[in-house]
């Protein structure tokens, strides 16, 4: 690669991307970052653009990677020779920064030996980790329907309001406050009041009884809604880069959570119509797969170190054949579905235990007695969601004995797969609620087998373990 | 569109239901109208034979008829559960068999051997499901059960209790009070109650004009012949046989309109329904058809 000091000018702006042109056989190579700083009529500019397509004629077409505003043709436009790089090591930690490595916490210059480009390969087959372990979280209806895997990838799925940001933040609270190694936290085009909360809300956090803050070992990247599409579609590449660094250098357990997936996908069909391509399946971008894969395939443990990502996905008009999160899905180990229809019952968290799934629920990874409890559960569920449309046309009184125990039955484990939550405690008026796996195998059996069906339904509500619902009937006065 | 198929499909079950909850209800209707004239033709009948025994009986009608007599405890008891051969009646049968259920617990509790004889399919296979011995099984009461059918029941009955094999006898049915109001009961036939609990309210009544209706109830005097006693031994058996029947005339109305009741509800609920799935069908065809045409129209304007 030549000096990184060649100069063109902006040939072309078309909403958040622009043209620029270049000399006879100095075109910048594709991804790499390209700087606008100057100075006009009193009107300072610093934009960085990412080179995405050579139009021919010496022109290149970019991403800004922030607001276009201001920008006027002719403008010098410098090519840095790179991709956008951003800063990693130890130095990044407890720090906000955004997608172009720069801090926006308002503590003055990151102390950081290395850069690296957000445009990486994935790690090679032969370095990836084979270790599969369930990752508990003392959250039940996860232990149990839908175990998280140890440097696996969790999705969020679910649509607006339905509590994917409350489910994530109370991730980083339970996982984070006991978890050893790092995390990195990247919103991407989400609401900018929740990014400031859960800034406070770490430094708040204490990780386990070492009296640290969470945030001395968390790295956050913002590219909220209000920022423009290339700086959504970037940032979440440069908080995997962020990420990529702690598994690769300190070879320690690393989470990343992303919140939300959907904003990245949402963001690159944003800038692909400017870009010129053909808009494809529903309008997305066509290169839909090729941008989701680029992204998820890098977040992967290797032999040295494990990345464990927590995703939410939003699912726009909660149709999850919609192809953003269609796409999403298949890159997953398990994936959660938040249920409108369970959130309606006022049941949080309002997963779908039907509908979510994970690779390791299986007696292989997760032993044969915690397998076949959640496959009875399930199929208690199943058999429940069969028979609704009958009890809504004839009643409850016309099944048969068999049946309406199975619906009763359904019914508590609908309300007990409802657990207080730490982030939630304001609401609920209720401190949140750890539960060990063996105790929510052993609830969830013996629910199943009848043991507490003499319980009023609503005991079952936001509880940990089952002796905790006997103890809630009591005080209701039921038994 | 794989999810408006499903749709169809759903919408398809649901209407198929639909159509035989409404023909159950039209069927119910048709045999309501026959039960409840017998019903109540029954039901004056009964009333009038209940009081002339006891007008007869007087006082202390126990000393008079082996079958007024008390035992206490009753070591012995049997109870009689009154369901319907078939379902799609709403709460009919669960109502009659929960008090069934609670009589029969509070029977145990008294330390009464509790046998328990059912009518109806419904009633066997919850006794059978909550494993509760049976000792009989009648199926063959329809919708119009003869008295000669119940006359049987009946004789046995009185023979077990004469003989002491049982000391008590209860049924368990639903009570036919107005075609708005049917209720789950568990009655004491035998010994045959000195005082009527359902007869109370028409004795209020009675109080409330006595100038009309007391004057027809006060206590006529008779002449018998050939004596009080003769007539008392024929009109006691006959008094507890009506009894049983009305019960089971009553169980036969108060069925249909259960059926009917409920058969309206859920053809309305069907009705529902259907309407939603066919909403949420033309919905999804709608945002199909929009999704294409706009796929179509962008690739158009592309290739422009």
């Amino acid at each position: 690669m030549a000096t990184a000091t060649r100069t063109g000018r902006i040939a072309q702006v078309i909403g958040s991307t622009f043209d620029a042109e270049f000399d006879e056989g100095e075109l910048p190579n594709i991804y790499n970052a390209l700087k606008i700083d100057t100075n006009d009529k009193g009107v300072e500019i610093h934009l960085t653009g990412e080179v995405q397509q050579h139009l021919g004629g010496n022109r290149v077409r970019c991403v800004a990677l922030g607001s276009t505003d201001g920008l006027v043709r002719g403008m010098p436009v410098l090519d840095t020779g790179a991709p956008v790089s951003v800063p990693v090591g130890k130095g990044s930690l407890g720090r906000v920064f955004n997608l172009l490595g720069q801090p926006i916490d308002g503590r003055g210059s990151v102390p950081s030996e290395e850069s690296w480009p957000i445009h990486r390969d994935p790690p090679s087959f032969d370095s990836l980790s084979p270790k599969t372990e369930q990752f508990e979280t003392g959250i039940k209806v996860i232990d149990l329907l839908t175990p998280f895997v140890r440097g696996g990838k969790i999705g969020l799925f679910g649509g607006a309001g339905l509590g994917k940001t409350v489910i994530l933040q109370e991730m980083i609270s339970r996982i984070a406050s006991v978890h050893s190694g790092y995390s990195v936290f990247a919103g991407v085009g989400e609401r900018t009041r929740e990014g400031n909360d859960l800034w406070l809300e770490m430094q708040e956090t204490k990780v386990g009884s070492t009296g640290k803050s969470v945030i001395d070992s968390t790295v956050m990247l913002f590219g909220q809604m209000n920022e423009p599409p290339g700086a959504r579609l970037r940032v979440a590449l440069s908080a995997l880069t962020m990420a990529e660094w702690f598994r690769d250098a300190t070879g320690a357990d690393t989470l990343l959570f992303i919140d939300n997936i959907f904003r990245f996908s949402q963001a690159g069909s944003e800038v692909s119509a400017l870009l010129g391509r053909m808009p494809s399946n529903v309008g997305y971008q066509p290169t839909l797969a090729t941008e989701m894969g680029a992204l998820q395939e890098r977040i992967t443990s290797t032999k040295k170190g494990a990345i464990t990502s927590v995703q939410a996905v939003y699912v726009p008009a909660d149709d999850l054949t919609d192809p953003a999160p269609a796409t999403t899905f298949g890159f997953l180990d398990a994936f959660i579905v938040l249920s409108r229809s369970i959130s309606e019952k006022g049941i949080y968290p309002a997963i779908d235990p039907l509908g979510s799934s994970s690779r390791i629920l299986d007696p292989q990874y997760v032993g044969e007695e915690h397998y076949e409890v959640s496959q009875r559960v399930l199929k208690i569920l199943q058999r429940y969601k069969e028979l609704r449309d009958i009890i809504a046309i004839l009643g409850v009184d016309e099944l048969s004995e068999d049946d309406k125990l199975i619906v009763a039955r359904a019914r508590r484990i609908e309300r007990f797969l409802s657990q207080p939550f730490f982030v939630a405690e304001v609401f609920l008026n209720k401190p949140g609620e750890y539960t060990k796996l063996p105790d929510t195998i052993r609830s969830f059996k013996e629910i199943c087998d009848g043991k507490w069906d003499h319980l009023p339904e609503s005991a079952f509500m936001y509880v940990g373990a089952i002796e905790q619902a006997e103890e809630q009937a009591k005080k209701m006065g039921a038994i | 569109m794989a999810k408006a198929r499903a749709i169809i499909k759903r919408r398809k079950a649901v209407d198929n239901i639909r159509k035989i909850t409404r023909t159950m209800e039209l069927i119910a209707t048709a045999r309501f109208r026959k039960a409840m004239d017998r019903a109540v033709e029954a039901e004056a009948y009964t009333r009038k034979i209940a009081e002339m025994a006891s007008d007869l009986g007087g006082a202390s009608p126990s000393t008079l008829h082996p079958l007024y007599e008390k035992r206490e405890p009753a070591a012995n008891a049997l109870l009689l559960v009154l369901t319907s051969n078939r379902g799609l009646a709403g709460g009919y049968n669960g109502n009659v068999l929960r008090a069934a259920i609670r009589d029969y617990q509070d029977l145990q509790a008294e330390g009464s051997q509790v046998a328990v004889e059912v009518s109806g399919k419904r009633g066997q296979n919850f006794l059978k499901y909550r494993k509760i011995p049976v000792s009989a099984n009648y199926g063959h009461f329809e919708d119009k059960p003869a008295f000669h059918e119940v006359e049987v029941l009946a004789d046995r009955y009185m023979r077990l209790f004469l003989e002491g094999k049982i000391d008590r006898l209860d049924v368990a049915y639903t009570r036919f009070i107005n075609t708005a109001k049917q209720e789950a009961v568990v009655r004491t036939l035998l010994p045959i109650p000195t005082d009527d609990p359902d007869a109370a309210p028409k004795a209020a009544e009675a109080k409330a004009a006595p100038a009309a209706a007391g004057a027809g109830r006060e206590k006529a005097e008779y002449e018998f012949l050939p004596d009080a006693e003769g007539i008392l031994q024929e009109l006691v058996p006959v008094s507890f046989k009506a009894r049983l029947f009305k019960c089971f005339l009553d169980a036969a109305v108060s069925e249909q309109i259960a059926r009917m009741v409920a058969m309206k509800g859920a053809s309305q609920n069907a009705d529902e329904l259907s309407k939603n799935l066919t909403r949420q069908y033309n919905r999804a065809r709608q945002s199909q058809i929009t999704g294409d045409l706009a796929d179509i129209v962008g690739a158009a304007i592309a290739l422009e």
